[in-house]
């Protein structure tokens, strides 16, 4: 069955790279729904299934550690597993991302082997 | 009057011998990795650039300071239709964007390749000026890198302010 994923990232630019790496990378994925900010993806959540979630962590409105605790405790939610992808990288926020209940964490830049690596484990994880 | 960054020290020396380096490799990896296309570092002397795009992201912390792009915009227009896979023409609404995460990752890069840099240096928004006339005064007084690039035979400049 086709993944259902949703990007989220202010960059619409990276949005389509991790969209493409995803692609490149093999995996079977039906519409992918994107998000500018961490509010913008809980507005899509509420109203669409998904099977992953990547999401930078600094942006605009609602960074990625705020989107973590609103998604953890929304129902349809909390079981979606999110990989964050990051420019940061620093120990703190990916700790911090990591302990919030994020399954991983990609740095940009990336290559698509690497988003892959990151994300089958990720998935088969859910099964 | 073309574009420049001007510090106010005029300080050419760097704070460490090794920061040209990192920064070159932090430019080449990002442009490797997520545009597609090698740069290049010119053989001879210093590409003249057109100045059209200028990215920039702000360093605050332990290192401040900004780092910033400067390129024409047909080179701007080239690296996001690189970024996207998309024709050139696709591409140009993206340009800022494109410059602009360039910028991100490159600093991003920088400071992960200094030791027990990453979480003692933030990185701001990035800011992409449209046009070449205009002169950038930082008042990081400190050290200067500039690195000229060649993508696809045209010149960029990358150019890294601090104060350590």
């Amino acid at each position: 069955m086709s993944i259902r994923a949703l990007i989220v990232d202010d960059s619409s630019v990276m949005r389509k790279i991790v969209e493409r790496c995803l692609r490149q990378a093999g995996m079977d994925l039906g519409q992918v729904h994107e998000a500018s900010n961490g509010a913008e993806a809980l507005a899509l959540i509420n109203e669409n299934p998904f099977d992953l979630i990547l999401s930078d962590i600094n942006m605009p409105v609602m960074d990625g550690l705020e989107f973590i605790r609103h998604l953890k405790e929304m129902e349809n939610g909390k079981n979606i597993p999110i990989v964050m992808i990051t420019t940061e990288g620093g120990e703190k926020s990916v700790l911090e991302a990591l302990a919030l209940g994020a399954k991983g964490y990609i740095r940009k830049p990336f290559t698509p082997d690497q988003v892959k690596d990151h994300v089958i484990p990720v998935l088969g994880s859910q099964s | 009057m073309s574009a420049r960054t001007q510090s106010p020290a005029g300080n050419n020396s760097t704070p460490s011998e090794s920061w040209p380096l990192v920064l070159r490799d932090s430019v080449k990896e990002v442009f490797s990795m997520m545009v597609g296309s090698e740069v290049m570092v010119p053989d001879q002397g210093d590409p003249a650039v057109v100045t059209e795009v200028t990215g920039m992201v702000g360093l605050a912390g332990e290192l401040c300071g900004v780092l910033s792009l400067r390129c024409s915009k047909g080179c701007a227009s080239k690296i996001a239709s690189r970024m996207l896979g998309v024709s050139i023409a696709e591409a140009a609404s993206h340009m800022s964007d494109a410059i602009g995460e360039i910028c991100n990752m490159v600093a991003g890069n920088f400071k992960a390749k200094l030791d027990g840099m990453q979480d003692k240096c933030m990185l701001s928004v990035p800011t992409i000026i449209m046009g070449g006339d205009y002169q950038l005064f930082s008042v990081a007084v400190g050290d200067r890198i500039e690195l000229p690039f060649l993508f696809d035979g045209e010149a960029v400049w990358i150019g890294l302010e601090v104060r350590s």
